[in-house]
C-alpha cells in the first residue's frame, strides 16, 4: 500500500457531519443542543543538523456535544465516532448539564445564518503527504549543505474538517488546510531564520526563504555587545507581529468592561500612531480566514483600529448582548497597515536610518504588566546595528521591556504590509517599521 | 486498564513492523479522560468532560524514524497506520546521514497504577461546583475585589505500551489540581493573587486535603494589599524565593538547558538550544556549592514519576548539578549514546497517543540545605521575598532570564515587612545560581507540577514536577515591571 501521496485519511464530510449531528439532536432531551466537529489530519517533517529527525503523520477526529437545560449547561467530547460512543458523549453532557448550577451568562445557540463561503482548503495542501513535505525539507537542507551551514526546521501541512450544528437549525461545515515552513540556520555562533504559513503549500517559497535565512546567519558572525538602553529600531514583519499579537490578544471586552484591561476607557480613543489601521480581512488570499467561529458566528471583514483609534473589542456573546453589540467582530485574519508614503523594502528602511537596531524576530514574548501591556522578550536570529544607512555589525541579543502601546505611538518609517508568522503568533499581514524609541533592558551572552 | 482488543491491536501493528524489516517499533494505545470545571466571577462558566482515545505507532527503519497515529481504533485502521509509519520511516531513511542507534534497555513487563483514595471522576459534580462557587464567593466578599476565578482539573490516562523488543507496560495514571484567583481594583490599577494546589498524581484527596475556603480570604486580602502596595524601586536586592516560585526558575534555567536533544540541536528551530554544551559536563560551575539539582522520576505522586517513559525505559534518579557543578542531562534512548551513555535515563515522553515522544525535563528539584526559612530572611538587610509564578521569559540558549512572581514582600533588616508590586528580576543563569548562599531544610520542601511545558514541532505539552525548599540569592538585579521609562 502506498499512502505517502496523501490519500489517507478521508476526513468527515458535510453529509457525514450532518448525520452525526442529527444522531445527537434526535436523541437529546435538552432544551438546546450544539454539536461541533474537528477532524484534523496533520503531518510534519522536522529536520536538524541537516537531516530529518522526525517525520510524523496523525489524524484525530473529535466531536463535542454541548447541551443546556434552561441556564444549566455542560459539554462532553470524544474522539470515538461510533454510535455507542456518541450516545455516551451525549449522556455525559446531559448528566453534567442537569446538575450544573444555572449560569447567568448562558445564551442559546446563535440563530442560523448564511456563513460566508471561502476556500480555505486548497487541494494542493489537502493532498500534500509525507513525500511532498520531505521534498521541501530536502530543498532547504540542500541549500544549507552547499553553504556548509546547519539547517533545522519543519515543513508541515494539515487539513481539518470543521463543523457546527445546533437544534435551532444552525449548521456550518468547512474544510480548512494550511501549510507551514520554518527554518533556523546556524553558521557558527550566528543564526538566521525565516518562516511562512499559507493556505497553499505551493506558496511557502522554500528557496527564497532559505536563502534569506542563510544570508542572515552569514551576516551574524562575530557579534558585538552593545549596552542595554533606549534605541531607535527597525522591526522586521515577524518582530512587529510578535508585539501586535499580544495587543490583539488583550482586546477582551469583558476585561475591558470590568476595568481589568490595558485598554480600559480607551475605546474610541487613540492608542497607537494615527496612521496605523488594523483590519480583519478573512477574504485575503495570504491570510488564514475562516467562514465561521467555533461558536457558530460568521467571520466577516471588520475594522479594529482606525487611524490609531481603538474601534472594536473581542466579545463573548454574553458581554456583546449586555452592551448592545449586535454583530460580534472576529479577528482571525489580522492585517495592519500604515497610511502614507511607504519604503519599498526593508533595505530602504535601513538606508534611511542614521542609527538603529535591526530586529529580525522576537522570542519568548510574555506580558510583564497587564495594566499597561508592558511585555518582555528576546531578540533572536539576527540582530544588527545600523549606522548611516548600513548594517555595520551583528550584535548580541537584547532583552526588551516595552509596551506596544508606547512603542507604536509614533512611527518613523514603514513598508507595505508583508506576510508574517512566528512560532508564537498566528499569521498576519504587517509592515516592517522603524520606531524612534525602543527599550532594551539587558543583553545576553550571544 | 487495557483491553484484550488493545493487545490484539498491538500485536497486529508489531507484526506489520516486523514484516517490513524495521529494526525497532512500538505502539502506544491511550484512552485519556479530562474533567475541567472552570468558575469565573461567581458562576460556573464551563464544565467539560473530554475523552481522547487513539494510538500511535513509531518505527525505526535503517536508522530513521517514522510515526503515524489515528483516533480510529479498529482492526482495519491499525495495520494501515502501522504501514504508514513504516513508509514514512523508509522515506526518512532514504535521506538519513547519521543513523539512529538506540541505547539498550532491559525488557520490562509491568503495570503502573497511580495510588489514590478518592477517584476524582466519581466525586459528585455538585460537590465540586459548590466548592468553586463558595470559594469565589469568599474571594469576592472582600471589598476591592472586582473579579474571581476558581477551577478544578482531573485527568486519567489509561495506556498500553508495547515494543518490538518485548517490553509491555500498562498504565492507569491519575493527576489533578485546583486553584483560585482574586483580582483587586484600586484607582485604575488592578492586581491578582492566586492560590493553587500543585499538579500531582493523586486522587481527589489532593483537593480535599486543601482548605480552599480557609485560604480564599487570605488570597483576597493579599490581592487588595498588592494593588495598593508601593511599586518596587529598581536596584540590586537579596531575594528569598519560595518553593512554588523556584519551581519555575528551576524549570526554565536548569530543566530546559539539561535536555540533551536541545544541546544536540534538535530544537534549534523552535524551543532553542542550550548553553550546557557537552564539553561543560563535569567541569562547569553552574551554581554555588549550595546548589544541587537532582532529577528524580522515581518519586511517587510526581508528574514524570510514571514508572516507565515512552521508550519503555524504567524511571530513574540522577544528578544534574552536584554541589554547583553541572554533571548530567535528561536523555532518551536515541540521544544517550551520542554522549557515550550506555543507558537512557528515561526522559522520553509524548503528550498523548497522537505525538511522537521526545526528551523531556525530568522531575528536577533543588536539594534541601540546612537553614530555616526565617534564618534565610534574618540574614537579609534589604531584600524581597517572592511567592508564586508571574511573568517569565528566557533566551533560546537559557542564559538571560526574567521572572516576576505572584506576591512580593520587602525584607528590611532581617524582617519581612509590607507587600510590593511590579517586581521583576533578571539575570544570567550561572551567575544567578552562583549567587545562591542558602537553601532551607527538607521540612520546607514543596513540589509543584507543570502540564503546559511547550516544546517540539508539532507542539507538545510536557508534564513534570519540580521540588524545592526556599532559597536565598544575593544582589540580584530587580527592575520595575511597568512602562518603558
Amino acid at each position: 500500500m502506498t499512502v505517502l501521496n496523501g490519500t489517507w485519511p478521508k476526513l468527515t464530510n458535510s453529509d457525514e457531519f450532518r448525520f452525526l449531528s442529527d444522531l445527537v439532536m434526535t436523541r437529546s432531551s435538552a432544551d438546546h443542543t450544539i454539536v461541533s466537529l474537528r477532524d484534523h489530519h496533520a503531518g510534519t517533517t522536522r529536520f536538524a543538523n541537516n537531516q530529518v529527525i522526525q517525520n510524523v503523520d496523525a489524524r484525530r477526529g473529535s466531536l463535542a456535544v454541548t447541551v443546556a437545560f434552561g441556564g444549566r449547561h455542560g459539554t462532553a467530547g470524544t474522539t470515538d465516532f461510533t454510535a455507542g460512543a456518541i450516545q455516551d458523549t451525549l449522556a455525559r453532557a446531559e448528566r453534567i448539564a442537569r446538575i450544573s448550577p444555572v449560569d447567568p451568562e448562558y445564551l442559546p445557540p446563535p440563530e442560523p445564518c448564511q456563513f460566508p463561503v471561502r476556500e480555505p482548503a486548497k487541494p494542493e495542501t489537502m493532498t500534500a503527504g509525507p513525500a511532498k513535505r520531505l521534498e521541501y525539507a530536502n530543498e532547504a537542507i540542500g541549500h544549507c549543505r552547499m553553504e556548509n551551514i546547519m539547517a533545522a526546521g519543519v515543513v508541515s501541512s494539515s487539513s481539518t474538517a470543521v463543523g457546527i450544528a445546533a437544534d435551532n437549525g444552525l449548521f456550518g461545515y468547512e474544510q480548512r488546510a494550511d501549510a507551514r515552513f520554518s527554518l533556523t540556520v546556524q553558521a557558527g555562533d550566528a543564526t538566521g531564520w525565516s518562516a511562512a504559513a499559507h493556505r497553499s503549500i505551493d506558496h511557502l517559497r522554500i528557496q527564497e526563504r532559505t536563502l534569506a535565512a542563510i544570508a542572515k546567519s552569514k551576516r551574524g558572525r562575530d557579534a558585538w555587545e552593545l549596552p542595554a538602553g533606549h534605541y531607535p529600531v527597525i522591526l522586521e514583519p515577524a518582530a512587529v507581529a510578535g508585539l501586535w499579537a499580544w495587543l490583539i490578544w488583550s482586546l477582551d471586552a469583558k476585561s475591558y468592561m470590568k476595568g481589568t484591561s490595558p485598554f480600559a476607557g480607551k475605546l474610541g480613543q487613540a492608542i497607537v500612531d494615527e496612521r496605523l489601521t488594523l483590519n480583519n480581512l478573512p477574504d485575503h488570499a495570504d491570510l488564514l480566514g475562516e467562514g465561521f467561529t467555533h461558536e457558530g458566528l460568521p467571520s466577516t471583514s471588520s475594522e479594529w483600529i482606525d487611524h490609531g483609534i481603538l474601534r472594536q473589542l473581542t466579545y463573548d456573546r454574553f458581554t456583546a448582548k449586555e452592551h448592545g453589540v449586535n454583530t460580534i467582530p472576529t479577528l482571525e485574519a489580522p492585517a495592519l497597515s500604515v497610511e502614507g508614503p511607504q519604503a519599498h523594502s526593508i533595505q530602504e528602511l535601513i538606508r534611511g536610518a542614521e542609527h538603529a537596531i535591526l530586529v529580525t524576530n522576537f522570542w519568548y514574548v510574555r506580558p510583564v504588566n497587564p495594566r499597561d501591556l508592558t511585555l518582555t522578550g528576546m531578540t533572536r536570529d539576527g540582530t544588527f546595528l545600523v549606522e548611516k544607512g548600513e548594517i555595520v555589525t551583528p550584535i548580541r541579543n537584547f532583552r526588551f521591556h516595552e509596551s506596544p502601546l508606547q512603542a507604536f505611538r509614533h512611527l518613523t518609517a514603514w513598508t507595505a504590509p508583508m506576510e508574517a508568522v512566528t512560532s508564537e503568533t498566528g499569521k498576519m499581514l504587517v509592515p516592517a517599521m522603524a520606531l524612534p524609541h525602543f527599550h532594551f533592558s539587558s543583553v545576553t551572552r550571544f | 486498564m487495557s483491553t484484550p482488543a488493545w493487545e490484539e491491536f498491538a500485536e497486529l501493528a508489531l507484526k506489520r513492523i516486523a514484516a517490513s524489516g524495521a529494526e525497532y517499533g512500538d505502539i502506544r494505545v491511550q484512552d485519556s479522560s479530562t474533567e475541567h470545571i472552570q468558575g469565573e466571577d461567581r458562576r460556573i462558566a464551563s464544565i467539560r468532560d473530554v475523552k481522547d482515545i487513539g494510538f500511535g505507532v513509531r518505527v525505526l527503519y535503517h536508522g530513521a524514524w517514522g510515526f503515524a497515529a489515528s483516533s480510529i481504533l479498529s482492526l482495519e485502521e491499525v495495520p494501515r497506520v502501522a504501514d504508514l509509519a513504516v513508509e514514512i520511516a523508509k522515506s526518512s531513511a532514504s535521506v538519513a546521514i547519521e543513523k539512529v542507534r538506540l541505547a539498550p534497555e532491559p525488557v520490562h513487563r509491568d503495570r503502573i497504577v497511580t495510588p489514590y483514595r478518592l477517584d476524582p471522576f466519581s466525586v459528585p459534580l455538585e460537590k465540586k461546583t459548590d466548592l468553586l462557587l463558595n470559594t469565589m464567593a469568599l474571594l469576592q466578599r472582600k471589598s476591592g475585589i472586582a473579579r474571581s476565578s476558581a477551577s478544578l482539573w482531573a485527568r486519567r490516562d489509561r495506556k498500553l505500551f508495547v515494543s518490538s523488543e518485548g517490553t509491555q507496560v500498562e498504565f492507569d495514571l491519575l493527576a489533578g489540581q485546583g486553584e483560585c484567583t482574586a483580582t483587586a481594583l484600586c484607582e485604575g490599577r488592578f492586581a491578582s493573587r492566586s492560590f493553587n494546589t500543585p499538579h500531582l498524581r493523586k486522587g481527589y484527596e489532593l483537593i480535599e486535603e486543601t482548605d480552599f475556603l480557609r485560604e480564599a480570604p487570605h488570597v483576597a486580602d493579599q490581592a487588595v494589599e498588592k494593588v495598593k502596595a508601593p511599586a518596587v524601586d529598581a536596584g540590586r536586592y537579596d531575594l528569598v524565593l519560595d518553593p512554588e516560585h523556584l519551581s519555575l526558575t528551576i524549570h526554565e534555567s536548569c530543566g530546559h538547558p539539561s535536555e540533551l536533544d536541545r544541546v544536540l540541536g534538535y530544537e534549534a528551530n523552535y524551543a532553542g538550544t542550550s548553553f550546557l554544551t557537552t564539553e561543560k559536563r563535569n567541569n562547569f560551575r553552574y551554581g554555588s556549592r549550595h546548589v544541587s539539582l537532582v532529577a528524580d522520576n522515581t518519586e511517587s505522586e510526581t508528574l514524570a514519576g510514571t514508572g516507565y517513559d515512552d521508550d519503555g525505559v524504567m524511571c530513574q534518579r540522577w544528578d544534574i548539578v552536584r554541589n554547583g557543578i553541572f554533571v548530567g542531562y535528561c536523555t532518551n534512548r536515541e540521544v544517550a549514546p551520542k554522549i557515550g551513555e550506555s543507558r537512557s535515563c528515561g526522559s522520553n515522553r509524548a503528550d498523548g497517543w497522537a505525538n511522537i515522544p521526545m526528551v523531556r525535563i525530568a522531575n528536577i528539584g533543588l536539594e534541601p540545605g540546612e537553614a530555616t526559612r526565617d534564618q534565610l530572611i534574618a540574614d537579609v538587610k534589604r531584600g524581597i521575598y517572592i511567592e508564586g509564578h508571574g511573568s517569565y521569559s528566557i533566551d533560546q540558549r537559557r542564559y538571560n532570564f526574567q521572572f516576576g512572581g505572584d506576591a512580593f514582600w520587602l525584607i528590611e533588616n532581617g524582617r519581612r515587612t509590607h507587600m510590593l508590586r511590579d517586581v521583576v528580576y533578571h539575570g544570567i543563569t550561572p551567575e544567578f545560581w552562583s549567587s545562591c548562599d542558602g537553601v532551607a531544610d527538607r521540612s520546607f520542601r514543596q513540589r509543584y507540577g507543570f502540564i503546559t511545558c511547550g516544546k517540539g514541532q508539532p507542539g507538545q505539552s510536557g508534564w513534570m514536577t519540580h521540588a524545592a525548599s526556599p532559597a536565598r540569592f544575593r544582589q540580584v538585579q530587580v527592575i520595575r515591571g511597568e512602562g518603558s521609562s
